[in-house]
């Protein structure tokens, strides 16, 4: 056993761990607004050096290992571009013809997860990028795949974003065909395999399917309508039995997300077009068939009016 | 019988030895900052903040440990805000647990050591799911799951520090 020193040094000791204690303690109870700033302040003087030096390593890593992927991505794209050119012309033409307005775009920016190696990492990501990249608060953050979460702080160089397995998220969510809304956030479930989402407020008269895919509603003005967010896995019991509560597999992980995208169109002018449901599309391909068979019909009866061939 | 040096007895600290004890924290810092999130990413990497943090805190009295734990905690808050000040504390209590059971405690042992690491590793993290506020369900995983993975992950990497910068950072272990 080891001399722990004098008395003296002892009571340092001491002092020194309820003070470390204390101000532990304070940062705890610190408003939300104030430790956000301070952590602002500090991320980017301090710590600035850091997390550009990780940036930077995110950015090798993805050159160096994403590369042939980008490339593929980059290939299907320029195909999918190219078909999407004549629609995309003959849309405006359609749109310009019925005087609707131009299309909205949806401006992004792309960034990157800088993931540290705590615990909490997934709940809270940190973004390479920040306000002087144009990002703001309450920003969608989204993959390919789906919605990850939004923007909850920006320093210059970098944010912090809000994921969907933060204890604190919701978003308002609406199925595919526009029926059913409700309230996605994080499960608090004891299933300890893997984290899930959950849509609550649904109403007792409404029912979902399992594998239903469920998108952002557009209502309470973060995020726009039409992100996916994920798909129905399972009905769940509400302890008090006044609404629905389904639990959500996501389309996107933030854990296992490196590469994201911050929309930073102004969020209450954007309406993204859902994707028409299965009975929209089976609705869709009846119109089509009468339509087809009413065709049929009409040229059958302008063939039987025709004057037959003259006799010489 | 040799023996870990903690900052106390008869040697004195020289500028040469602070030095190096730079060096190592510095190479750890660009592990953490660059060479890691530049090979490998997902759940269970090596954490070597923390391992700087019980690095210096053997090496240190628990008052300054705590402090070291401080300053490290409220890197990792700044760059995780999940919860402001639940990574500080998280911190402040295994930097501080560290230096006073390596003074009381532990053994020179290159296996006890990484037990430290191991254990200061799990620990920190139970610390900063309970003061952030998680369920039962996440809780249980994370702790059975990813903590004791990582936990081994940074023994490992610490083992092989401590190994290689054994003299520079003036830990001695029993042959």
């Amino acid at each position: 056993m080891r001399d722990q020193g004098g008395g003296e040094t002892a009571r340092s000791d001491l002092v020194l761990f309820a003070a470390c204690i204390l101000l532990a303690l304070l940062a705890l109870a610190l408003p939300r607004p104030w430790a956000e700033s301070l952590t602002n302040a500090i991320r980017r003087t301090a710590l600035r050096p850091m997390v550009a030096a990780q940036s930077r390593a995110v950015a090798d890593r993805t050159a160096r290992e994403g590369l042939r992927a980008i490339e593929h991505t980059r290939d299907s794209l320029a195909l999918l571009v190219q078909a999407f050119g004549a629609t995309r012309r003959e849309n405006d033409n359609l749109r310009a013809l019925l005087d609707l307005r131009p299309r909205l775009t949806q401006p992004y920016l792309p960034a990157e997860i800088l993931h540290q190696p705590a615990v909490t990492d997934d709940r809270m990501a940190l973004l390479n990028v920040g306000a002087a990249d144009g990002v703001h608060q309450f920003d969608p953050v989204v993959t390919g795949a789906g919605l990850v979460g939004y923007v909850w702080s920006t320093s210059p160089h970098s944010s912090a974003a809000y994921t969907w397995t933060h204890p604190e998220f919701r978003a308002a969510a609406v199925t595919a065909n526009g029926s059913v809304t409700g309230l996605v956030s994080a499960s608090p479930s004891t299933d300890a395999s893997r984290t899930v989402l959950q849509l609550r407020g649904v109403a007792l008269r409404d029912s979902l399917a399992v594998g239903t895919p469920v998108f952002t509603s557009g209502l309470g003005g973060v995020f726009p309508r039409g992100i996916p967010i994920g798909r129905v896995s399972a009905i769940e019991r509400d302890q008090f039995g006044y609404e629905r509560v389904y639990r959500i597999t996501p389309y996107s992980h933030p854990a296992l997300a490196t590469h994201v995208l911050v929309l930073t169109t102004p969020r209450d002018s954007l309406f993204l077009p859902l994707p028409p449901s299965d009975s929209a599309r089976k609705a869709d391909s009846l119109r089509k068939v009468a339509g087809q068979r009413m065709l049929d019909s009409l040229r059958k009866a302008t063939d039987s009016l025709k004057p037959k061939d003259s006799i010489p | 019988m040799s023996s870990v040096w903690t900052g106390e007895g008869p040697r004195r600290r020289r500028s040469s030895d602070k030095f190096r004890v730079g060096v190592v924290i510095g190479a750890l810092l660009l592990l953490e900052f660059y060479l890691r999130p530049s090979l490998i990413e997902g759940r269970g990497m090596p954490d070597f903040l923390m391992l700087a943090l019980l690095l210096l805190a053997i090496r240190q009295r628990p008052g300054t440990a705590a402090v070291i734990g401080f300053a490290v905690g409220l890197m990792v808050d700044v760059l995780t805000p999940a919860r402001f000040g639940a990574g500080i504390l998280a911190h402040v209590l295994v930097g501080w647990g560290a230096a006073w059971g390596r003074s009381v405690f532990f053994a020179d042992n290159l296996l006890v050591t990484a037990g430290v690491f191991f254990i200061g590793t799990w620990a920190r993290n139970l610390l900063v799911l309970l003061f952030s506020g998680t369920s039962p369900g996440r809780l249980l995983t994370e702790l059975l799951i990813w903590s004791p993975l990582q936990g081994l992950t940074t023994a490992a990497v610490g083992v092989v520090i401590v190994m290689l910068f054994r003299d520079w950072l003036a830990i001695r272990m029993d042959q």
